[in-house]
């Protein structure tokens, strides 16, 4: 069985269909990239899958447990892990305590009401080592909100590495990003995913960052899958061509 | 800790310097304190801000009181039961607040306390109605101790409840509950999509702090002998959020100060004019627009600059 599998799902906003009938899955080590041009449904896709809102028709499954109707934050305690579009800390925190904060999500004592030394330990220990891996060890101490805007970015990848998800989802990781500023993100979150033992769902519309970092692709348009397989074989798909990538491949 | 060990014992050294009268003015600071550090848990520390926390004070006091006047329950006991009842009616008032956020979960925590309000003037075998409750006793005990009844035995029973009361939200602050509910401050969306169920979160940290302001209310009752409708009123809810923000939000201290600093004002001022609320009004406006962090923050600005 899949990590993720997603059978018939669809999502109507009145007589908007903004995701028509999708069947895909992510298997387990995979970097999978949803492609598809503005309005194919992606951000409506990510919702679907994150808990966000919830499907018309259709199931999702996740580690084997059905989570259709299940809120955020119970899909987040299965191990989904997510980064937003519009890059989301907490701003007065510093990059270490975002980083805290998040490993603390994952520790069953994580709402302990008196004392916690050894949960804040534990978790403290946690982020550390997901700003070490994304080369953040030396801001650790600095307000969120004073970081530049591509480490704002890396720390938000950081505080869900914290987690130590079994899924990590990024919507649009590059989105508002300058172009060298891509490059660098770019270059750190290849890096983390040469490194395997992640498995990530990213949604994404700048074609070379998908190319640079996804193992698989679905490609999305008008709500509806036209494809899916990996990178080399989607380039090449004359459906997609047509439909999407233009003269890009 | 040293500091806070200099404050109780100054405080404990207090009723051998001062007249009776003076006395009777410092328990009732020390009661608005502990009311006022109570609502700074969830305004300072969640951003939940309540118009309507006179409900926390007015149920702490009516329950108190009804014990005190129907049972032989001692009062220290008494005190405490009513602030744990607070805490527990606060869980169902919470739950549905919580639906909402931002001003209409204020709307909606004065819409409770307004509903409590209007329950007091009818509700006549419990609360007295219009009349209230009067001649609420300081009931002896436990074990035949009279001492708490006396003026300086209340006195350090108050004192007891407002370090105790501030001991438990510091240790709830600094503990991973307390990191939660920072994050919900700052991001609540993220602190959701993190996998925390920020309602939960957020029904408990009113809990604890109607507990805490119950506890003030409750003291009130035998401290005034009396409790009567206007412990419920929205002005109360009004002035304990005024103190709060002057006293300075999510420091704990700040909103004691603040209280400290409201009776004082409200005591020299009412000597001189009976619109001291309108030159009260202008102090506060003040402190919104020259120092928002209050008179906590003051204080630190000049020690650091000096």
């Amino acid at each position: 069985m899949s990590l993720l599998e997603l059978q018939g799902l669809t999502k109507r906003y009145g007589g908007i269909v903004a995701v028509n009938d999708v069947t895909m899955a992510v298997e387990e080590g995979e970097v999978r990239a949803v492609i598809g041009p503005n309005g194919a449904g992606k951000t409506s896709l990510f919702h679907l899958i994150t808990g966000v809102v919830k499907p018309t028709v259709g199931e999702i499954h996740f580690g084997g447990h059905r989570v259709s109707a299940m809120p955020a934050f119970g899909r987040c305690q299965l191990g989904m892990s997510r980064t937003f579009q519009i890059t989301a800390l907490f701003p007065e925190m510093s990059a270490r305590e975002n980083t805290r904060l998040a490993a603390q999500a994952r520790d069953p004592k994580r709402w302990l009401p008196l004392g916690g030394g050894g949960v804040f330990a534990e978790a403290a220990r946690r982020g550390d080592a997901a700003l070490e891996r994304l080369g953040l060890t030396h801001v650790a101490e600095r307000p969120a909100g004073l970081l530049s805007h591509g480490d704002q970015r890396l720390l938000e990848v950081a505080m869900a590495l914290a987690q130590q998800p079994r899924l990590l989802l990024m919507d649009e990781p590059t989105q508002g990003l300058s172009v060298e500023e891509t490059a660098q993100a770019v270059d750190v979150l290849a890096g983390l995913f040469a490194g395997g033992g992640l498995t990530v769902l990213l949604v994404e519309h700048d074609m070379e960052v998908v190319f640079r970092l996804a193992t698989k692709m679905t490609v999305l348009h008008r709500g509806t899958v036209i494809a899916d397989g990996d990178p080399d074989s989607v380039k090449a798909d004359p459906v997609v061509q047509d439909a999407y990538l233009g003269g890009y491949a | 800790m040293r500091m806070l060990l200099a404050v109780a014992l100054l405080l404990a050294l207090l009723p051998f310097g001062l007249p009776p009268y003076a006395m009777t003015l410092l328990t009732e600071a020390l009661i608005m304190g502990l009311f006022a550090m109570s609502l700074d848990l969830m305004v300072g520390y969640a951003r939940l801000i309540s118009f309507g926390h006179a409900a926390a004070y007015g149920l702490g006091a009516y329950t108190c009181g009804n014990i005190l006047l129907h049972t032989d329950i001692p009062l220290p006991f008494a005190v405490l039961l009513a602030g744990l009842f607070s805490g527990i009616v606060a869980i169902g008032v919470a739950w549905v607040c919580t639906q909402a956020t931002g001003v209409s979960f204020s709307m909606l925590t004065l819409a409770f306390a307004q509903l409590l309000y209007a329950v007091a003037f009818k509700w006549t075998p419990v609360t007295g109605a219009s009349d209230g409750l009067a001649g609420i006793p300081r009931s002896p005990g436990p074990f035949g101790v009279t001492w708490f009844a006396t003026k300086s035995g209340f006195y350090y029973l108050t004192m007891a409840c407002l370090i105790g009361g501030f001991l438990f939200a510091r240790a709830l602050v600094r503990s991973p509950f307390g990191a939660v509910l920072r994050g919900i401050r700052e991001n609540e969306a993220k602190t959701l999509s993190l996998g925390y169920n920020t309602r939960l979160y957020k029904i408990a940290v009113v809990a604890a702090s109607y507990m805490l302001g119950g506890l003030a209310g409750a003291l009130y009752a035998p401290f005034a002998g009396f409790a009567n409708t206007e412990l419920l009123f929205w002005l109360l809810s009004g002035q304990v959020l005024i103190m709060v923000i002057v006293g300075g939000t999510g420091t704990l201290v700040g909103p004691i100060l603040g209280a400290v600093f409201f009776l004082f004002v409200q005591q020299q001022l009412s000597t001189y004019t009976d619109s001291w609320a309108l030159f009260f009004g202008v102090i506060f406006i003040g402190f919104v627009l020259f120092a928002p962090e209050g008179i906590l923050g003051l204080a630190r600005r000049w020690t650091r600059a000096h």
